[in-house]
C-alpha cells in the first residue's frame, strides 16, 4: 500500500474514535492506525510501549518518538511510515498539552466531522472499528483488525490478480513446490547425528557408552544434513513482462512460503522490496497486497537501474557465495545497457548462481538479440524459460541435477 | 555505576566518557533496555557500533560481557550447557576401581560440578549485584532453529536442564543482539526486543567520533576525513566503509604523522578503508579522473566548532 499524507490521515482519523484519556488508549490508538497503514503491531508491544512512556519525559517529543518507534517497529523499512503517523498523529493536539492526559477530540466539531470522514474511508476496517465500545478498548480486539489493502490513492496502474482460478493455482503452486525445494536445498556443513557417516562424534559416543558404564562399543558418526540456501528473485514487473505475471506471483509466493531464506524483489523501472508483503500465507490477500503497492507495475523497464539499486542497497548484505540469484525478465531493456552489464557482472561476482528465467524463450525461433538480454547473457549459469507448468518442472529437474 | 540512577542524559554522557558517541534516539533505546529489561535489537550496516556500544555499556555499568557470537550451526550445546562427559567418564571409572555406591554416583555426576556452563547459561546464572551484559553477536548468522530456542530463553529469563530442573535468572540481564540483515530476523523473537537501526553517521557525528577517540587529531585532517568518507559512502563501492573504517584510518594517519590529507597519502593509506582489490581500483580511477577532489570536499563539508 502506498503511504501518503492522505492515507496518512485517513488512518488517524479511523481511530479517533478509539483515542482517550491516558496513555494506554491512544497509544493502542496509534496501534491500529498503524496496522491499517500496513504495520504490524502486537499487543505486548503496545504494552511494552506504554511502560517505556512512563519512564522518559514525553513532553520531549523526539525521546517521545524514540521511545515509540523502538517498542512498535520492527524493522527499518517502516521508519518512514512510522514517522509520517507519528507527526500526524500527535499533530491534532498541541503536543506540550500532554496529548497522554488530554485528548478528549470527539468534543471539537472539527474533529467530529473528519471522524465521519474517516468511517466512509474506512470501508473495510469499519466493522472492526464498530464492534468495538468507543471507550475501554478490549485488549484483545487489537490483534483482530484487518488491515485494508485497497488505496483509492493510488494512481498508478493496479493489476487485479484475484480472479486466478483456483485448479489452475493449485497445478502451479505443486509446480513450484517442487522446484523451490530444489533451488534451496543444499547440503551443509551442519551434520545430523547417524550411524553411518563420515566423521565420529565423540560427545555422543561418550554419552551413549554410558549406559554400558563407559566402555565405547557404538561409534556415533555425524553425517551431513540437508540445509537450505538462500535465494534472491529478482522480478520483472513491467509492462511487457504482464502475462506472466500470475506465474510470476506465484513462483515468488511458493519460493517464499516455502522457505525461509527467500527475499523477493520486484522490478520495473525501480526496484521494490516485496520479502515482507507476501510473507502470509493468504496468498489472495497477498496478491492483493502486492498488485495495490508497487509503483509502476505494468510499466516500462530499467532493468540496469533496478539491478543497480539492488547492488547498492541490498545485495552487500543479502547475497553471499551460497545465494542463487533468480532473474524473471524478458530482457526488453530501456536504460542503460552498459550499466546493465556492469551491475551483472557485480552480482556474478558475489553470488552462487545466477539463473535467468525468460518466457520469450518458449517460442521457437527467439533469439536473445535484444540488447539488454545479450549484455546479460556471458554472466548467466542458467537461462531458461518460464512460460507454463511444463517449463517450470523442466526447470526444477534442472535445477535438481545442478544442486547435487 | 547504578541503573537505577540512569537519565537519557546520563547514558549518553557516561557513554561518551568511554569514548562512544551517540545520538539521543540510540541513548534511549538503551535507557529504555536498562531499565525495563528488554533485551535490544540493534541493526545497522558493517561497522557502524553495534557490537562497541555493548561492550562500552558493560563497561560503564561494571558488568560483565558476556559474549555469544553466532554462526551457522550453532546449538545448543555450544551456546547453552553441556555436561562434561570426560569429567563423568572418569568418574565412573574411579567409582568402578574402589566399588564404590552406584545410586550416589548417579546423582552425583548431573550436578552443576559437571556442568559446562556456555553464555547463555552463564548470563542467567552469574551471581553478583550487578547483572551481566550479554552480547548476542550477529544474530543473522545463526539459524532458524536456534532464534526459536533463544526466543524461549529471553522471554523468560530460565532455562531448563532434564537432570537438574529449571534455572532462573536472579537478575534479568541486560541482553543486546546485533544483525547485520544478511536475513530477516523473525518476527516473533524481534517483538521481544525493542529495536534500533543505526545510520551511518553524519558529517558532524562523525566529526565527533574522529576527535573524542583521537584528541590529538588536527582539525583540519579530521574534516578532510569525514568529508571523504561522507563522499564515498554515497559513491558504487562494492563495500561501504563504516565508522570502524574510520577510525582505523584515522589511527594509521596520525602513526604516520600526517598533518594533512593530499590525493598521494589517501592513495597510500586506502588499505585501511577499502579492503576490495575492485574497490581500491575504482578508487584509483576516480582520483584520476578528479571524481574525488579532497580540496573540493573540504570546501563543500560544513564548518566545525571544536
Amino acid at each position: 500500500m502506498e503511504i501518503t499524507q492522505e492515507t496518512v490521515a485517513a488512518a488517524v482519523n479511523s481511530v479517533t474514535s478509539a483515542r482517550g484519556k491516558g496513555t494506554l488508549p491512544n497509544l493502542m490508538a496509534f496501534a491500529r492506525a498503524l496496522k491499517q497503514l500496513g504495520v504490524k503491531v502486537s499487543l505486548s508491544q503496545v504494552i511494552d510501549a506504554s511502560r517505556s512512556a512512563d519512564l522518559v519525559d514525553i513532553a520531549e517529543k523526539s525521546d517521545f518518538r524514540a521511545v515509540l518507534r523502538s517498542n512498535l517497529i520492527l524493522q527499518k523499512e517502516d521508519f518512514p511510515t512510522f514517522d509520517m503517523l507519528f507527526d500526524s498523529f500527535w499533530r491534532e493536539q498541541s503536543y506540550e498539552r500532554m496529548p497522554m492526559e488530554t485528548m478528549d477530540i470527539q468534543g471539537t466539531p472539527t474533529e467530529s466531522q473528519s471522524l465521519e470522514g474517516g468511517d466512509e474511508e474506512g470501508g473495510l476496517e469499519e466493522a472492526a472499528i464498530e464492534s468495538i465500545p468507543k471507550e475501554n478498548v478490549p485488549l484483545e480486539n487489537l490483534d483482530e483488525f484487518s488491515v485494508p489493502t485497497y488505496s483509492p490513492q493510488e494512481l498508478m496502474n493496479r493489476k487485479d490478480f484475484s480472479e486466478m482460478g483456483v485448479e489452475e493455482s493449485r497445478a502451479i503452486a505443486r509446480a513450484i513446490l517442487l522446484i523451490a525445494t530444489k533451488i534451496a536445498t543444499q547440503i551443509s556443513r551442519r551434520k545430523k547425528i547417524g550411524r553411518k557417516g563420515s566423521t565420529v562424534d565423540p560427545r555422543w559416543t561418550m554419552r551413549r557408552s554410558m549406559k554400558y558404564g563407559g566402555e565405547i562399543i557404538d561409534l556415533v558418526h555425524r553425517k551431513r544434513r540437508i540445509k537450505k540456501t538462500r535465494v534472491v528473485l529478482l522480478c520483472d514487473v513491467s509492462g511487457s513482462m504482464d502475462c506472466y505475471s500470475r506465474f510470476l506471483i506465484q513462483f515468488m509466493y511458493g519460493l517464499q512460503n516455502e522457505l525461509w531464506g527467500v527475499e523477493t524483489f520486484v522490478f520495473s523501472t525501480s526496484l521494490s522490496r516485496i520479502t515482507h508483503l507476501i510473507r502470509t500465507k493468504d496468498i489472495a490477500n497477498a496478491l492483493e497486497k502486492i498488485s495495490g503497492s508497487i509503483l509502476g507495475w505494468s510499466g516500462g523497464t530499467n532493468i540496469g537501474r533496478s539491478l543497480h539499486t539492488f547492488n547498492r542497497n541490498f545485495a552487500p548484505s543479502i547475497v553471499t557465495h551460497r545465494t542463487v540469484v533468480v532473474i524473471i525478465s524478458d530482457g526488453w531493456d530501456r536504460g542503460d545497457v552498459s550499466l546493465l552489464e556492469r551491475e551483472m557482472q557485480d552480482i556474478k561476482r558475489r553470488c552462487k548462481k545466477i539463473i535467468w528465467l525468460n518466457p520469450l524463450l518458449a517460442s521457437e525461433n527467439y533469439e536473445p538479440l535484444c540488447k539488454g538480454m545479450q549484455a546479460a547473457l556471458p554472466y548467466l549459469d542458467l537461462f531458461l524459460s518460464v512460460h507454463n507448468v511444463n517449463s517450470l518442472v523442466t526447470l526444477g529437474r534442472t535445477l535438481e541435477k545442478m544442486v547435487a | 555505576m547504578n541503573p537505577e540512577q540512569l537519565t537519557i542524559e546520563r547514558v549518553q554522557e557516561i557513554l561518551l566518557k568511554e569514548k562512544y558517541v551517540c545520538d539521543r534516539a540510540l541513548a534511549t533505546v538503551v535507557y529504555l533496555s536498562v531499565i525495563m529489561g528488554k533485551p535490544l535489537l540493534l541493526e545497522g550496516e558493517a561497522g557502524v557500533g553495534k557490537t562497541e556500544i555493548a561492550k562500552v555499556l558493560a563497561k560503564v555499568l561494571g558488568a560483565k560481557l558476556i559474549r555469544l557470537q553466532c554462526y551457522e550451526g550453532l546449538d545448543s550445546n555450544t551456546a547453552l550447557y553441556e555436561w562434561n562427559y570426560p569429567k563423568q567418564m572418569l568418574r565412573i571409572k574411579l567409582e568402578e576401581v574402589e566399588h564404590g555406591d552406584k545410586e550416589k554416583v548417579e546423582t552425583e555426576i548431573f550436578t552443576q560440578e559437571y556442568l559446562i556452563r556456555r553464555p547463555l547459561l552463564e548470563a542467567i546464572q552469574t551471581d553478583g549485584a550487578t547483572p551481566p551484559v550479554l552480547l548476542i553477536d550477529e544474530i543473522d548468522r545463526a539459524d532458524m532453529e536456534f532464534e526459536a530456542f533463544l526466543l524461549e530463553v529471553l522471554s523468560d529469563f530460565q532455562i531448563t536442564i532434564p537432570e537438574l530442573g529449571t534455572i532462573a535468572a536472579k537478575h534479568r540481564p541486560y541482553v543486546f543482539l546485533t544483525s547485520n540483515r544478511t536475513r530477516e530476523i523473525h518476527d516473533a523473537l524481534k517483538r521481544r526486543c525493542l529495536y534500533h537501526w543505526i545510520e551511518y553517521p553524519s558529517f558532524e557525528k562523525e566529526y565527533e567520533i574522529i576527535t573524542t577517540k583521537f584528541p590529538e587529531v588536527e582539525t583540519k585532517m579530521a574534516r578532510q576525513i569525514c568529508a571523504f568518507m561522507q563522499k564515498v559512502r554515497e559513491m558504487n563501492f562494492y563495500k561501504r566503509p563504516g565508522v570502524a573504517e574510520t577510525l582505523d584510518w584515522a589511527s594509521a594517519l596520525i602513526a604516520l604523522n600526517r598533518r594533512n590529507l593530499d590525493d598521494k597519502t589517501v592513495v597510500e593509506t586506502m588499505g585501511c578503508v577499502f579492503k576490495y582489490r575492485e574497490d581500491l581500483h575504482h578508487l584509483r580511477e576516480q582520483m584520476e579522473a578528479r571524481q574525488l577532489n579532497l580540496d573540493a570536499l573540504l570546501r563543500a563539508s560544513p564548518e566545525m566548532v571544536s
